[in-house]
């Protein structure tokens, strides 16, 4: 029995380990100067230093061949602003469109949760390729409204997928009998349709968030360079000269926060999404 | 024309017809128990009535106006569900509110009102609590007083006791009958349960396989059954139903089976018809040897109540079931059996419509 | 006596037109964004049927299924088909197992294991695109904490993404990283949710361990086992973000999988026919395998709900 424990307890150890470090890492890279990074062996005794973070605060970076003028800050912006607007935008369609799929067997709806279903595996590219070509021809690819619409292509179908899937659990019976005391369908809807299904519709708007967030492609195809999110900025941001590794792994460690603050933050509702999504749907 | 009336009410799930043109009227005060076995439409046929079965055709009537194109927030009607369907994120109070506040009503008219209904029904004490922390009788008294706070015009109560412990069901069957008849509405109540359905119905309407059976005062229902399918849902244990061809006999008709000779008073018509002879459990008494008495094995017995119910065993193979008060006896044991003839029903065999008597006194059910 | 019955034709009563209209007005932002998918798809297909190049717009010819054809033909392409298929089968097929063999460990639901369970997600809530960017940093050969660490082993010099040889292994690894706890999430959801009966009645039968699991558990949790395996395998071969962030598709052609070689061609070639015919092959696999997917995950949907 001891020597089971021992087994386990060593087997998650290194699982722990294995997945845990390299944030670890990266983070306290971020609080080394370049000359700490690039001394080997590799300490965690150092004094560490804020000055990556100020620099990419402030926009300003100190490189080995003067100053660069890095505006990684607008990056992190327009994340937030791509991912808070496009969940809210799926969840002010999506929401009631799952109801509709819920509540309502016919046949147009069958038909779209179809299409969102068997488009959710299909290639992002085979989409975001004439997509990008209709863009410029409408005029959308220097605008956060173009972005936050196609963006739709990735929060709405988790959205109806996972919304839907509560509102279906949910006892229509509660609506009835609130309509029946006198209430129009909106007010049963509104008062009592959405409180109940709450959680689904958190989980499924938090997913909606760290996927938007996490976003690579969609970004990198679609965005003009002031319009880009942090994951594409990051990369821009490395494969530039000179820049310090420290500052790299500070502006990692700003591209991560939001989302593994949010798990952390709401990780009841995480579990349920991420499982609902492929299991219980 | 008061209280509600419903014509030709058809509703269909798919290809399957649940509902095939159910026509009924029940007077304000009136509590119509809408009686029948699981499958047969009693939910669909309420959810029907309160206009919340899309696909449902035909005409809802109450009080005289034709409701059948409102949405059911327009049509003044008080549901309580068997499930209770209380809103689980409101209080009591608030659910019990929830239908004077759709109506716009003055905040304290609404507090007086919540306050009456739920000292009525004996829920006051409870009113702050949300429904996970009351009991199942609670939740129950809460969906009533939801149902009846409106003061609605017609009630449609689907199988309330359905999900409230045993005591509690008979006391609310005390109450009932009397709360509803005050509150003047018209009401509809569905169960399963035939003995609920007896003490709590003015009238009973027997639904199956989507059609009326059966509509009449419940101690019509039971001792003088539309149909042979009736007399088997009415009666606990079911009535025997055994085959026979009665022949005619001067008082009437005389028919055997298993044993028994019965002369019923039944009309002519049905001699030498494929015919079943209905005989409830509790009309069978022990008796002497006799020609009329049949001689049966005893297989099985068990108490019921005070009865002793026995399962007896003809010499054909036909298995019988009676009611008998006194002592029990042994397996393995012959006993003659009588049954009474005038509590005896014949059924045609292929409608399993009942073969009704002779004479029909003008005013008499027969 | 019974109710008379006087025979009403049965009529639909007029109803309201807002309830009728009401389920196709709530979906309405839903199907403009399906149209918004499908519109470009027909698109992409239509290109696929053309050589189209936009350095050399005046080119552009109707060739129908040449282009699809020439690929049949060409080893870039085979080469795409088989580095993709090796990455989502290693990936899949590493992640189920650590994902399975965490999932077991974690399956007790106590307050450490679902602190740890949530530590473990960690991982899949970082882009990818960002996790490839510090796996490069940890692997730099000057400074990196991993090539120093596998120096240590005596491998020195190993080249992690710079080479040929080691660069699939490399995003292999990366993947790894970000995507066991996708497995592991939904493994632990299913072996919480296995009924207890049949377990306590081997106990009682006092039955080994091993043929536990082997006859008992697996079969039990097949349907959550292939539901994420298919699940991942999807998303596997269409891998972009790992790989791009890491090489760009090198180095030379080793790390070509699908969605990198379309996007190389579109925006270093400027070929849309190419490209879109590429994306149109392997929707089609995709499409294909997807829908032995949702015919599973709705096998499994039944039985969870029910369960439930």
């Amino acid at each position: 029995m001891a020597l089971h424990k021992l087994l386990r307890a060593a087997a998650l150890t290194l699982v722990l380990l294995f997945f845990l470090f390299p944030i670890f890492w990266i983070v306290v890279m971020s609080f080394q100067t370049n000359e700490e990074i690039l001394r080997l062996p590799p300490s965690l005794v150092f004094r560490p230093t804020l000055a990556n973070y100020t620099a990419l605060i402030s926009g300003h970076l100190q490189t080995a061949s003067g100053i660069l003028d890095i505006t990684f800050l607008h990056n992190l912006w327009n994340s937030i602003l791509l991912s808070t607007c496009s969940v809210l935008l799926a969840l002010v369609l999506g929401v009631p469109a799952a109801y509709a799929f819920a509540r309502f067997r016919f046949r147009l709806g069958e038909d779209i949760a179809f299409t969102m279903l068997s488009f959710r595996f299909a290639p992002p590219l085979l989409v975001l390729l004439p997509l990008s070509l209709y863009f410029q021809d409408l005029g959308l690819n220097d605008t956060y409204i173009g972005l936050i619409w196609i963006y739709q292509l990735i929060c709405l179908p988790l959205i109806l997928w996972i919304v839907r899937g509560y509102f279906e659990d949910a006892s229509p019976d509660i609506e009835y009998a609130y309509r029946i005391d006198g209430h129009s369908w909106w007010r049963a809807f509104t008062r009592i349709a959405i409180p109940l299904a709450g959680p689904g519709i958190a989980a499924a708007g938090l997913l909606s968030f760290i996927f938007a967030w996490n976003n690579f492609v969609f970004a990198l195809i679609l965005a003009s360079a002031d319009k880009q999110p942090v994951t594409v900025g990051a990369l821009a941001f490395v494969t530039a000269s000179g820049i310090q590794y420290g500052q790299i792994a500070a502006a990692i460690v700003l591209s991560i926060l939001p989302t593994l603050a949010l798990a952390l933050y709401a990780q009841r509702w995480l579990v349920e999404g991420l499982s609902l999504g492929a299991v219980k749907g | 024309m008061t209280g509600l009336e419903i014509s030709a009410i058809h509703a269909r799930f798919g290809r399957h017809e649940v509902l095939r043109g159910v026509d009924l009227a029940v007077a304000p005060g009136e509590t119509l128990v809408l009686f029948g076995p699981s499958g047969a439409g009693k939910t669909v046929l309420l959810r029907a009535i309160a206009g919340l079965e899309p696909g449902a055709l035909g005409q809802v009537v109450i009080d005289g106006q034709d409701v059948s194109a409102r949405g059911p927030e327009a049509r003044n009607i008080g549901m309580a569900f068997q499930n209770f369907a209380l809103y689980p994120h409101m209080s009591a109070r608030d659910n019990i509110a929830s239908p004077l506040v759709a109506r716009g009503l003055p905040a304290d008219e609404i507090a007086t009102r919540v306050v009456e209904i739920a000292q009525l029904l004996r829920i006051g004490h409870v009113l702050s609590h949300p429904p996970r922390a009351l009991s199942n009788g609670q939740k129950q008294r809460t969906a009533l007083a939801r149902a009846l706070v409106g003061r609605p015009r017609v009630l449609l109560l689907d199988d309330p006791l359905r999900n409230v412990d045993a005591k509690l069901r008979y006391e609310m069957r005390l109450e009932l009958p009397r709360l509803l008849r005050e509150s003047q509405a018209a009401t509809l109540y569905v169960t399963q349960d035939y003995r609920e359905a007896m003490a709590l119905g003015d009238r009973v309407a027997v639904l199956r396989a989507g059609r009326i059976e059966q509509c009449d005062a419940s101690e019509t229902v039971y001792d003088w059954p539309a149909t042979a399918a009736v007399a088997r849902l009415f009666g606990d244990p079911p009535v025997n139903l055994l085959a026979c061809r009665p022949v005619a006999d001067p008082a009437g008709l005389r028919a055997e089976a298993a044993g028994f000779r019965l002369v019923l008073d039944a009309s002519a018509e049905a001699a030498g018809k494929a015919c079943l002879l209905g005989l409830r459990p509790e009309t069978l008494s022990l008796a002497a040897a006799g020609p009329d008495a049949a001689r049966l094995e005893v297989i099985a017995t068990t108490p019921l109540h005070e009865r002793l119910v026995v399962l007896l065993r003809a010499g054909d193979g036909t298995e019988i079931v009676a009611s008998l008060l006194g002592a029990a006896p042994a397996p393995g044991a012959h006993v003659h059996v009588a049954a009474d003839a005038a509590a005896a029903l014949l059924f045609d065999a292929a409608s399993g419509a009942r073969i009704p008597a002779r004479r029909v006194m003008a005013g008499i059910a027969a | 006596m019974s109710t008379t019955v006087i025979p009403t034709p049965a009529k639909a009563p007029a109803r309201p037109l807002l309830p009728r209209l009401l389920p196709y007005l709530l979906s309405l932002p839903a199907l403009i964004v399906c149209i918004g998918i499908l519109v470009p798809f027909f698109t992409a297909a239509w290109y696929s049927l053309q050589r189209y190049n936009l350095a050399m717009p005046l080119n552009r010819e109707f060739v129908w299924f040449g282009q699809y054809l020439d690929m049949l033909t060409d080893p870039d392409f085979w080469a795409t088909v088989r580095v993709s298929a090796v990455y989502a089968v290693a990936t899949v097929g590493l992640e189920l197992l650590l994902g399975l063999g965490i999932a077991l460990l974690l399956r007790e639901r106590t307050r450490f294991n679902n602190i740890v369970s949530v530590a473990l997600l960690l991982p899949l809530m970082t882009a990818p695109a960002i996790a490839s960017l510090m796996w490069k940093l940890m692997t730099n050969p000057n400074f990196g904490v991993l090539s120093w660490l596998v120096a240590l082993f005596g491998v020195h010099d190993f080249r992690w993404a710079s080479a040929p040889s080691s660069a699939m292994f490399t995003v292999v690894l990366v993947d790894i990283w970000v995507y066991t706890p996708f497995m592991m999430v939904l493994l632990l959801a299913g072996l919480r949710s296995l009924p207890q009966q049949p377990f306590e009645a081997a106990r009682l039968d006092g039955v080994a361990g091993h043929f536990v699991f082997f006859r008992i558990t697996l079969p039990m949790l097949a349907p959550y086992i292939v539901t994420a395996t298919l699940f991942r395998m999807l998303d596997s071969m269409q891998q972009f973000d790992i790989v791009y962030a890491m090489t760009q598709g090198g180095p030379g052609d080793s790390l070509m999988l699908f969605q990198v070689r379309a996007y190389l061609d579109f925006f270093q070639y400027t070929n849309v026919g190419t490209s879109a015919a590429l994306m149109i092959v392997l929707w089609a696999l995709t499409y294909a395998l997807s829908n032995v997917f949702i015919k599973q995950w709705l096998k499994l949907r039944e039985r969870t709900h029910g369960a439930a």
